[in-house]
């Protein structure tokens, strides 16, 4: 599988690509900036591209326009967004152009690296990644009213945070050491619970699971 | 002019007076040249008389002279009623020397002065035709052809030509109206472009001089057409022609009454209610709608408006003019008004006295004002200065320590994929991973000392600025005399003044080396930073020591900075601290 890296900081560019390499992928490029990146994934139409969101010029967010850009000029590549700051609002941004090949991690994630690659080759097939760390800010935000969030079980809740983070059932079944059927019911009730629409497959699920928890 | 003069020159027009008088009576019949004695003779009086009252009240200014002149000139055409040739022929070849005196005063009000190439044109053309033109007709005329049937004979007479003598006088009149006309063009010009003080101040005199000049104009054609107007012209022309010297007294007296508004002033400032009412009674009294009033603000050593925002005086010759109020010999205020008031220095001067107690008051409202806006400008600093340096502290964090660590976790990452299938290569990896743990340790110790020294916490200024020269990027020796701890926020405003000080002179100043003066005297911490470099720094905004001195200043003390170009640059904290 062939990975881009962008990264203005030397040090983690190069560090991630010697990671990604350890776990057999193959690096196709490396950029400093929003610029090089785009241009690079138009040449080498990599299968995924990882970006860090904060380059030059402005070091602010160029990542995530960056993003954009890939998406419209090269849709078949799949983009990991990384940050050491992760923001709810950002990756309801990423997702929002097209769900499908969008992950969004926190940086240091990269000392797992079997999850790290597992992320990787997630996007690559075209799931959602959100860092577990955004879907707890989403899920663990205070709501004025009854919330419905209180009328899940505590087994519906973390099923609820997987899917947030856009795990299949299977993997959300493997997690939690229960059948995928069990999960499956787990699903329908949530969505019965929070009264959204009938569950749509795990690539769309994300989105819609993200947009209701942040609906507030 | 002394008094002793004045009396003279008056009791000389008096015998003039007299002296015309009597040619007057003495003439047979058929006037030539004067129509109504007791007018006329009134005319020559008032122009003495107002010149007089003007050479003594403004000594340096030329118009008293020149009206004495023309009311002498003005009797001096009486002569033409003599019976004697001599004093005959001489009156005629200077019956019109008054027109001289007259063009000049109008050209030259209020100053005395001519200004400009066309006022001198104008006057050297009047010279010329009542000189260089009358005399060369006086030669060809002879009397009874030319002047008046019964007049004594023309002595100056060379040749009898009556169509020449007759050519010059038309020729004469001629070019006396085409002057006349030009000097009434010349005035409505300057009138137009004068400002509304001026006016004010001109208007009377500009107005009788243009009205003569028309008079005249109209009373020469009516010579050369044959004299369709008789006796009513020259009438008109004496009354408008008195009227001159009169509307000059007119302004005299008006400036005289200017004073009288001084006492309104007083008035009025008893009344006011604030400093816009004060503004519009300065304006009344000194007839200037225009007026500005800026307040001296010693502290910021400017001057401010009511606002306190910055006021610049105009420059010279800027067509305003400010006059310094002074109290006690301290400027307390500056009136900045229209450049014509400046001809009348002594109202100005007595308005200002009149005001200076309120204008005081004014002035430290005013003062107060600027200083309310220098602090508010200080304290939007201090908050844009700790914004600035959170956005630095967060950038150092995510480009120095953050990486490391993240890099760190990599090394980690790779290391456990290799302890599984390749424990030999895990070795290089620990290593690689404590070196950059070094470095992050490293980066975050420089970073929290830049946020706060531990050593100013632990051990107070001294120690912590013997540290700072331990380890500035320039030789750096401390003289430190400071007893135990002083109060925190002083030592930290103290220390980082010399911090950012060291750090300009090894960054701009091109130093080899620095020397740090650290006090206490009379309970004022004192803090004195010398480089030997370049010299040249400035205390702009943007630079550290702006916020420095914003900083200091919060204390109540003081940031100076002394640094001439090629001869160092010391800066100099003095903070409050007992």
């Amino acid at each position: 599988m062939r990975v881009v890296v962008a990264d203005d900081a030397v040090i983690l560019r190069e560090g991630l690509a010697r990671l990604l390499t350890e776990a057999g992928f193959e690096i196709a490029g490396l950029a400093a900036d929003a610029e090089a990146l785009v241009s690079l994934v138009e040449r080498e139409q990599p299968d995924v591209a990882i970006v860090d969101i904060r380059m030059p010029p402005t070091h602010t967010d160029e990542g995530l326009r960056a993003a954009k850009e890939i998406r419209a000029r090269a849709p078949a590549t799949a983009i990991l967004v990384l940050s050491q700051h992760v923001r709810a609002s950002y990756a309801l941004e990423l997702l929002s152009d097209g769900s499908e090949g969008i992950g969004y991690l926190l940086k240091e994630r990269v000392s797992d690296l079997r999850e790290l690659a597992s992320s990787v080759e997630r996007v690559a097939q075209g799931d959602s990644v959100l860092d577990p760390l955004v879907v707890e800010q989403l899920v663990g935000r205070p709501r004025r009213g009854d919330d419905p969030l209180e009328h899940l079980t505590a087994r519906e809740r973390e099923v609820l945070s997987l899917m947030a983070e856009g795990r299949s059932n299977r993997a959300i079944a493997a997690r939690l050491f229960v059948t995928e059927h069990t999960v499956e019911k787990h699903v329908k009730s949530i969505f019965a619970t929070l009264r959204l629409p009938p569950s749509p497959d795990d690539h769309r699920r994300v989105l819609a699971v993200v947009t209701y928890l942040d609906a507030r | 002019m002394t008094r002793a003069r004045l009396t003279l020159v008056a009791l000389a027009a008096l015998a003039a007076g007299v002296g015309a008088a009597l040619l007057a009576a003495g003439r047979v019949d058929e006037p030539y040249q004067t129509a109504d004695p007791p007018l006329a003779l009134l005319v020559g009086w008032t122009f003495v008389a107002s010149g007089l009252v003007a050479w003594w009240q403004r000594p340096r200014n030329r118009l008293g002279a020149v009206m004495v002149f023309t009311g002498f000139a003005w009797f001096a055409t009486f002569l033409t009623d003599s019976q004697t040739g001599w004093a005959f022929t001489l009156g005629t070849a200077i019956q019109s020397m008054y027109l001289v005196g007259f063009v000049y005063l109008v050209l030259s009000f209020p100053t005395g002065r001519l200004r400009g190439r066309g006022d001198a044109a104008l006057l050297a053309g009047a010279i010329v035709l009542v000189t260089v033109v009358e005399w060369a007709s006086l030669l060809f005329s002879d009397s009874h052809a030319v002047l008046c049937d019964r007049c004594p004979p023309n002595v100056l007479l060379l040749e009898r030509n009556d169509t020449l003598a007759n050519g010059i006088l038309q020729l004469q009149r001629i070019t006396g109206v085409v002057l006349a006309l030009l000097t009434v063009l010349l005035l409505v010009r300057r009138w137009r472009a004068a400002t509304a003080a001026e006016r004010r101040s001109v208007a009377p005199v500009l107005w009788t001089g243009s009205a003569t000049v028309v008079v005249l104009a109209v009373s020469i054609a009516n010579d050369v057409v044959d004299d369709p107007l008789g006796q009513l012209g020259k009438w008109a022309l004496y009354c408008v022609f008195a009227s001159v010297p009169i509307a000059v007294l007119v302004v005299l007296l008006q400036r005289r009454l200017a004073r009288g508004a001084v006492a309104g002033l007083v008035v009025e400032l008893g009344e006011r209610a604030d400093g816009a009412d004060l503004r519009d009674a300065l304006a009344r009294a000194l007839g200037d709608p225009s007026l500005d009033v800026a307040y001296w603000f010693p502290n910021g050593d400017r001057y401010v408006d009511r606002d306190g925002q910055r006021v610049r005086l105009p420059a010279p010759g800027a067509g305003r003019t400010a006059t310094v109020v002074e109290r006690d010999g301290q400027p307390i205020a500056a009136l900045v008004h229209d450049a014509a008031l400046a001809e009348n220095a002594e109202l100005v001067q007595s308005v200002c006295a009149a005001a200076a107690l309120t204008l005081e008051n004014e002035r430290l409202q005013a003062a107060l004002r600027a200083r309310l806006a220098e602090l508010q400008a200080s304290r939007a600093r201090l908050v844009e200065a700790t914004e600035t340096e959170r956005r630095r502290i967060e950038r150092d964090l995510h480009d120095g320590t953050q990486q490391r660590l993240v890099s760190l976790a990599m090394s980690l990452g790779l290391l456990q994929s290799k302890l599984d299938d390749d424990p030999g290569a895990a070795a290089p990896i620990v290593r690689e991973a404590r070196e950059t743990l070094a470095l992050a340790l490293a980066e975050l110790r420089e970073l929290s000392q830049g946020i706060y020294p531990s050593l100013l916490t632990e051990r107070g200024l001294g120690a912590a600025l013997d540290d700072l020269c331990r380890r500035a990027a320039l030789p750096a020796t401390l003289d430190a005399a400071l007893p135990g701890r002083l109060p925190h926020q002083v030592e930290a405003a103290a220390y980082f003044v010399a911090s950012e000080a060291l750090a300009n002179a090894a960054k701009h100043s091109h130093a080899t080396e620095a020397r740090i003066r650290a006090r206490v005297e009379r309970g004022v911490v004192l803090v004195e930073i010398a480089d030997d470099g370049i010299g040249g720094a400035g205390t702009g905004s943007g630079t550290g020591l702006h916020g420095l001195a914003d900083r200091v200043e919060a204390l109540g003390g003081r940031l100076t900075l002394s640094s001439p170009p090629g001869r160092g640059t010391t800066i100099r904290a003095e903070i409050p601290c007992a």
